[in-house]
């Protein structure tokens, strides 16, 4: 489980995380969901200790995040975090190489779920190429927790498909999700816990499900309850 | 092979075209001064005693003797070197910050490898050392090559054949570069790598707190700076040399590596709590 406790973040003089606390469990699809500049990207940061946060506390089944936290969880941010000079199998090498929780067989699998290419050097790549290989990267480890943020941003539809396939496929089953998406069509059907956030704060969380079946209502129509009032 | 020699094998793939082409620079801009500086010194002895008419003696006593000197002064030798350490400077800043900028965020992936941050950090100034010691195993092997060519070149009643040891021992620079004792070599290089070191550690303060790190990052440098010359400054500014030069010498090994240590434990810190992607 990701528990996130009472987090607060400055840039400067502006807040951008006001107390924020939420938990995220593994098998589950948790979406932040916020206009731009709300937070949802530092918070993903903040999990990955990639930016530090003023005050509170975050959790990765009940530990600090440290080194070997990153065989268990990863972050799958909106840019590649390749170098445009390799190839996707130089990538990859790069990933074996590094992380023992690298799943060879899975890699190749992605490969041909989104039909790629080896060879192909990523600066070659359209950008819905490229998000699929950001993706292949984070979903071929073998981890509990999967954070990303924003992969349906400005790619076509076709690839949005794609990558909205995954999430019902075998590749995300029982891993834990944190995404991050403005594109909320696309998944709205399977996220399984909401988010909402504005001005860094938490202002509803709720499980779709619970929603659906005793209010009748989308995440869309909460949105727009929430957001409008 | 271990993640930290992973790490360093791959910083230096990263610069690998730039340093191949800095050696290419250096191999033939030297040999060409060897082969340009040779003919020019012929020519203008063959001329002034075959066609002036000057006797040797006494064209010697005015140009002197060829012999690697004569190379080693000229932009033809001191320019690749120039450039390469004008090219090293250059990546020290360089082979952290490409981490951060241009369209792929290269940091995120390293930041969140399953290792300890200091690795990315100590894997890097490694790769700067590795490659400053290239550079100068190439300069000692072309030493000897560009001798031979110079022989080639030059009669043997024009020029003055000179050893590597000699050649290096009779130009100041190449000293600095190519140190002839153990001490001197803990104390050009050691000096180097710390300062590789604090500029590090200054960057990492930038890449923490941005406008403020800048300031940050200057009081270390500063204060890295002060404490390091302080045997010294302190006999300055009291105007008593009361230590012996072994004395200073063994202080400044002591105090080098408590800089050292200060930058590894001050970069460990930022890169394990306050780094910003």
């Amino acid at each position: 489980m990701i528990e996130v406790k009472n987090i607060s973040k400055k840039y400067g003089r502006k807040k951008v995380l006001n107390g924020v606390s939420f938990t995220a469990n593994k098998g589950e699809i948790t979406s932040l969901i916020g206009i731009n500049g709300v937070g949802k990207t530092t918070i993903l940061n903040a999990i990955m200790a990639l930016t530090p946060v003023n005050s509170g506390e975050i959790l990765i089944n009940n530990e600090k995040i440290n080194k070997a936290s990153y065989e268990k969880i990863t972050f799958i941010p909106d840019a590649i975090t390749m170098l445009p000079q390799m190839t996707i199998a130089e990538a990859m090498q790069f990933m074996q190489d590094f992380y023992e929780s690298w799943n060879q067989e899975r890699a190749t699998e992605l490969l041909g779920f989104f039909k790629l290419k080896e060879s192909n050097k990523i600066s070659s790549l359209s950008k819905g190429n490229t998000a699929k290989v950001n993706l292949l990267l984070g979903l071929a480890l073998d981890v509990d927790f999967l954070l990303m943020d924003e992969p349906f941003s400005g790619i076509d539809i076709f690839s949005r498909e794609q990558i909205a396939e995954v999430f019902t496929s075998h590749l995300i089953e029982d891993r834990g999700v944190i995404i991050t998406t403005h594109e909320i069509n696309d998944i709205e059907h399977l996220i399984d816990k909401v988010i909402l956030l504005d001005e860094g704060t938490v202002i509803k969380e709720f499980n779709t499900e619970e929603v659906r079946e005793n209010e009748g209502k989308s995440v869309i129509d909460v949105m727009r309850e929430v957001y409008r009032t | 092979m271990n993640r930290f020699l992973k790490l360093v094998n791959f910083e230096l793939g990263r610069f690998m075209k730039i340093y191949l082409a800095l050696i290419g620079i250096t191999i033939i801009s030297q040999i060409a001064g060897v082969i340009i500086k040779s003919n020019s010194y012929v020519e203008r002895a063959n001329e002034a005693i075959y066609e002036d008419l000057i006797p040797k003696e006494d064209f010697f006593a005015t140009e002197g003797l060829m012999s690697m000197l004569h190379v080693l002064r000229s932009v033809w030798f001191m320019g690749p070197i120039a450039l390469c350490i004008a090219a090293l400077i250059f990546y020290v800043f360089f082979i952290w910050y490409r981490d951060w900028f241009g369209k792929n965020t290269f940091i995120y992936r390293l930041l969140m490898l399953p290792t300890a941050r200091i690795q990315i950090f100590l894997s890097k100034a490694v790769s700067i050392l590795l490659m400053v010691f290239g550079l100068v195993a190439i300069q000692l092997i072309l030493l000897p090559i560009e001798s031979v060519i110079l022989k080639w070149i030059v009669p043997l009643d024009y020029r003055i054949d000179m050893t590597v040891g000699e050649i290096i021992q009779n130009f100041r620079e190449l000293q600095m570069l190519i140190p002839s004792t153990f001490i001197e070599f803990v104390l050009y290089y050691g000096a180097g790598m710390m300062a590789v070191f604090i500029i590090f550690t200054a960057i990492l303060f930038e890449r923490s707190f941005r406008l403020k790190g800048i300031l940050f990052g200057a009081i270390f440098v500063g204060l890295a700076v002060l404490v390091f010359f302080s045997p010294i400054l302190i006999m300055e500014i009291m105007q008593t040399y009361y230590l012996y030069p072994i004395e200073i010498f063994i202080l400044e090994i002591i105090l080098g590596l408590v800089v050292i240590g200060a930058s590894i434990w001050t970069s460990h810190f930022l890169l394990k709590k306050k780094i910003t992607v």
